[in-house]
């Protein structure tokens, strides 16, 4: 294999079966053979039972999406092999465990009706009986390499070589099946060694009992089937790297941008970044910082709430006296905190809302991809709500849009949204130490009041740039209000005053339009000179631009329009790039096309050409490239994806 | 330097309608206040909306003016960042008690060093009039079309349920023993709530103040054994029920006084210093987050849990 290392691994089976583990593992495997690596997990609103898989993909150049058909599909169970028995790749492996092999499909429980009455009438035209045997006797006979695994053997061969019953190593099922899987690409067991002992650090009898899993799995593989042809190292070998979720690393650049106060309320998928920023409340410093400061370690206050009404009223206070604050959530605690998203911008209160968005409307689908909360941040709270809204497209972008946020926040003394989304939350990605440097976001408090006098002090008072130099309380006597107030933040009906009140609140963010960079605003990608371009936003980002590259190949030029500050919105710019295009195609996650109403608000422009994906699941390369190809060659005005299980 | 309860005083006017109870506290809060002799700006009354939350225009402490029945977490939020802030949260039943409740009962789980003052009047004011949750059932105050449908909420035996651990009831128009009450939750170690029954002479014409002055009684006054305080949990097996027997007292007699007094229950900022060293030395609003503008920590420093050395 050469250059062309483009390998996807999917590994399938019911949650909390050692899915999550697995993919972990999957990508420190590839970490550690040198490639670069991006996987996402798709799962049900369920804790044990329900299906649910990882798309594990490795390059040499990084990775920014998934695609479909896989190279390899690892099967646990039955359900993977009827739910993605079409989404392997003619040359690929498929690894079951032996024992599915007479699992009829109506008898899993779990797979829910309409799944199977559609796999079985695809099965139906194949002429394949819904039988997990069948299936796979109709790969095999497609030129797919099955390989089935007597994993309850292994076990026992397994339990037997470290002293021990089946039990207490049934758990390693999962390593033995993605052993099996990497063997067969061509991957060492060593590097799998090394992968379950990153994964597992320092829970050592975890970590013997997988290690020997592998062994024999590897083992068996290469006395049966044998392995692939050694895959060759990837370019980033020795070196120190990592991988996170998107979850993850925004409670890395939020620790980095000098966040001292997290509250929030437990919802997916904002969760596990307060959980994980919770695990590293007590950080260690960097060096120069700690012999500076002289402390080794500080902490950082992550607080649940009782609701999310709770969760940002509590960061308004926070933030008031004088701490770094943001809360996290989802759009359903978003629609709770509208109303003191309207006291922040009243009372001008700096705190960042980061908001993990899903699939809606309502309680929709807790654990699915939706990019629907984009009009709803632009116009949260009531009464006219100036804000700054900032959408990341990837984990690097979240990692330091999360830093900017809190810098923003507390510049322009106004709530800002940090969205994101599930896409981003439960995707991983491997990165170097320079991509997240966090010296590049230099901490910026804004204006602070260091003289008046407690009684001349004026919390609201009016200046040139409409920003009133800030004080802790507990430093001046001060009124803060989300009543019209005057300069003072006393209580005031004088119309004069609500009058230049209000329009301090709008002109300070219009203030922040001009202030903050071309480039934190906004990305133009690909050929400038290209007559299509394509507009989006969010984590679309890196299917487009995966399948750019392929439509390069196809001869087609396109620039994408990436943008990410929502409000104040690059208008100008927006309306230059469009108006300068032979071809607009708008691609994005919702219903409305909700960034195409948002540019025509702003711009005038009418993008006719749509592309949707409503399935909650994540837009892939492939679909992405058929879907603009489609528009670019067919004309078509509206092409809804819909690929994924 | 010693402060007089009118260094409290703003210059604002007072534009709660004649004889209204609000005056009573409002005068008691600021004598509360110069006697314990707190800096204006190390002390913050946090209120809601209706009526009584303009208190903190009329107080010269730095206050919060916040949104109907979010008073509380706007007060925790300053309490979890600043230890140190005095906060006291000042508001109406309805935002308490109505559309503030989820606060008030979690509150009590957290046992923070605040205080609630609940300017009782069991209407809503500035609405003109709507029955409270306070406002016992069948009653028709002059503004209601009907009775009353909905009966009332015990405030007291809510904080109890929740953890709250300092409960006292007071009137309005009794000044100072009110003042006493906030200078005592004011320096209680936990979550304090004074229930402050208060007339409200326009929407309120049946729990006037002859209402209440013929029914009002202080415990201590009635019976000089009672005693509220409580130190281990023995004590708190065998003084809860009669604390319990005079928390649902109302009626003919309605006793005022600290009801309640655990000064064995851990406050939160102490609880917090166990799961996070250093946060009473560096609480949220005074650690140091940069120095001369750059970052202090790098994600490869600390999240070593996420490396791969390849």
């Amino acid at each position: 294999m050469s250059d062309e290392v483009d390998i996807s691994v999917m590994i399938g089976g019911p949650q909390g079966g050692g899915i999550e583990s697995s993919g972990q593992m999957l990508v420190r495997t590839f970490m550690i053979k040198g490639y670069d690596v991006f996987g996402i997990r798709e799962y049900h609103s369920n804790i044990m039972g329900a299906h649910s898989y990882y798309n594990v993909r490795f390059k040499k150049n990084r990775p920014k999406s998934v695609k479909l058909p896989v190279d390899s599909l690892i099967a646990l169970d039955a359900e993977t092999i009827f739910t993605h028995y079409n989404e392997v790749s003619p040359k690929s492996f498929v690894v079951y465990d032996i024992d599915i092999l007479n699992t009829p499909m109506e008898r899993i429980s779990p797979m829910e009706p309409e799944v199977k009455e559609r796999v079985g009438d695809e099965l139906k035209k194949l002429g394949v009986e819904p039988v997990a045997s069948e299936v796979i006797k109709y790969l095999s006979n497609n030129g797919i390499k099955t390989v089935g695994l007597p994993l309850k053997n292994l076990l026992k061969t397994t339990a037997e070589k470290l002293k021990t019953n089946v039990v207490s190593v049934a758990k390693t099922v999962n390593t033995m099946s993605i052993t099996a899987s990497a063997a067969l690409l061509g991957i060492d067991v060593e590097t799998i060694e090394k992968s379950i002992n990153y994964y597992f650090y320092g829970k050592k009898s975890v970590i013997d009992s997988n290690v020997m899993a592998a062994k024999v799995a590897y083992d068996y593989v290469k006395e049966n089937f044998g392995i692939g042809n050694p895959i060759e190292d990837g370019p980033n070998k020795n070196k120190s790297r990592m991988v996170a979720t998107g979850n993850d690393i925004v409670a890395m650049g939020k620790l980095a941008g000098g966040l001292t106060l997290e509250t929030y309320y437990p919802i997916t998928p904002s969760q596990d970044e307060a959980f994980y920023l919770g695990e590293h409340r007590y950080f260690r410093l960097d060096e120069w910082a700690s012999k500076e400061l002289g402390v080794e370690k500080l902490g950082v206050l992550v607080f649940q709430a009782e609701d999310e009404l709770g969760a940002l009223n509590m960061a308004i206070g926070g933030a008031l006296a004088g701490a770094r604050t943001a809360t996290t959530t989802s759009g359903p605690g978003l629609s709770l905190m509208n109303e003191a998203i309207s006291f922040s911008v009243m009372a001008e209160v700096p705190v960042v809302i980061t908001v993990w968005m899903r699939a809606g409307p309502s309680t929709g689908e807790a654990t699915r991809q939706g990019q629907q909360d984009l009009l709803h941040s632009v116009f949260a709270g009531h009464g006219d709500t100036p804000k700054i809204v900032i959408a990341s497209g990837d984990h690097i972008e979240a990692y330091y849009d999360a830093m900017r946020s809190l810098n923003w926040a507390e510049k322009y003394q106004t709530p800002v949204i940090h969205l994101v989304d599930k896409y981003i939350a439960s995707s991983m990605m491997s990165f170097d130490k320079e991509d997240v440097d966090p010296q590049l976001v230099p901490i910026d408090r804004g204006k602070y009041d260091t003289e008046t006098k407690n009684e001349d002090y004026k919390r609201y008072e009016l200046t040139e740039d409409y920003i009133s130099p800030r004080s802790p309380l507990g430093k001046r006597l001060m009124w803060v209000s989300s009543l019209t107030h005057n300069e003072y933040g006393m209580v005031t009906e004088d119309p004069i005053t609500r009058e230049k009140m209000l329009l301090k609140l709008s002109k300070k963010i219009e203030n922040a339009g001009k202030e903050i960079p071309l480039s934190e605003k906004v990305s133009l990608y690909g050929d400038q000179d290209a007559k299509i371009t394509l507009v989006s936003w969010g984590s679309a980002k890196g299917p487009i631009l995966d399948a750019m590259d392929l439509l390069r190949k196809d001869g087609i030029k396109t620039k994408f329009l990436h943008i990410r500050m929502m409000s104040p919105f690059p208008s100008d710019y927006v309306s230059n790039v469009l108006n300068s295009s032979e071809l607009v195609i708008d691609v994005e996650a919702n219903a409305l096309s909700q960034l195409a109403l948002l540019v025509r608000m702003h711009t005038g422009y009418d993008i006719k050409k749509k592309i949707i994906k409503l399935t909650g699941r994540t837009i892939m390369e492939h679909e992405a490239y058929n879907a603009l190809k489609t528009v670019i060659q067919n004309n078509q005005d509206l092409v809804v994806i819909r690929d994924g299980a | 330097m010693v402060r007089n309860w009118s260094d409290y005083k703003t210059d604002s006017w007072v534009q709660w309608c004649p004889a209204c109870g609000n005056f009573g506290i409002l005068l008691a809060v600021q004598k509360a206040l110069a006697e314990l002799d707190l800096p204006p700006e190390k002390t913050s009354i946090v209120s809601g909306i209706g009526c009584s939350s303009r208190i903190p225009y009329y107080v010269k402490t730095s206050n919060i003016h916040t949104l109907h029945g979010r008073p509380i977490p706007v007060a925790e939020g300053i309490k979890l960042a600043n230890p140190e802030q005095t906060v006291i949260v000042a508001s109406g039943d309805g935002d308490l008690l109505g559309i503030g409740a989820g606060h008030f009962v979690a509150l009590g789980r957290r046992n923070m060093q605040l205080t609630i003052l609940l300017h009782d009047n069991a209407v809503y004011g500035l609405t003109k009039g709507q029955a409270a949750p306070t406002l016992p059932l069948w009653l028709k105050t002059k503004a209601l079309d009907a009775p009353n449908i909905q009966s009332q909420i015990n405030p007291l035996l809510l904080a109890f349920a929740s953890g709250y651990t300092f409960i006292a009831r007071s009137y309005a128009y009794h000044v100072d023993q009110l003042k006493d009450l906030i200078k005592l939750a004011i320096n209680h170690k936990g979550t304090a709530l004074i229930d402050i029954l208060e007339p409200c002479p326009t929407y309120n014409d049946i729990m006037s103040k002859e209402w209440y002055e013929k029914r009002i009684y202080y415990l201590n006054s009635a019976d000089p054994s009672w005693d509220p305080n409580i130190s281990s949990q023995e004590d708190f097996d065998m003084k809860a029920p009669k604390i319990l027997d005079k928390m649902t007292e109302w009626g003919e007699k309605i006793p005022l006084g600290i009801f309640y007094r655990n000064l064995s229950i851990e406050p939160l900022d102490t609880r917090i210093e166990k799961i996070l060293p250093g946060y009473l030395q560096y609480p949220p609003a005074k650690r140091p987050i940069d120095i001369k503008s750059k970052p202090i920590v790098h994600p490869f420093t600390e999240f070593k849990d996420r490396i791969v050395q390849t």
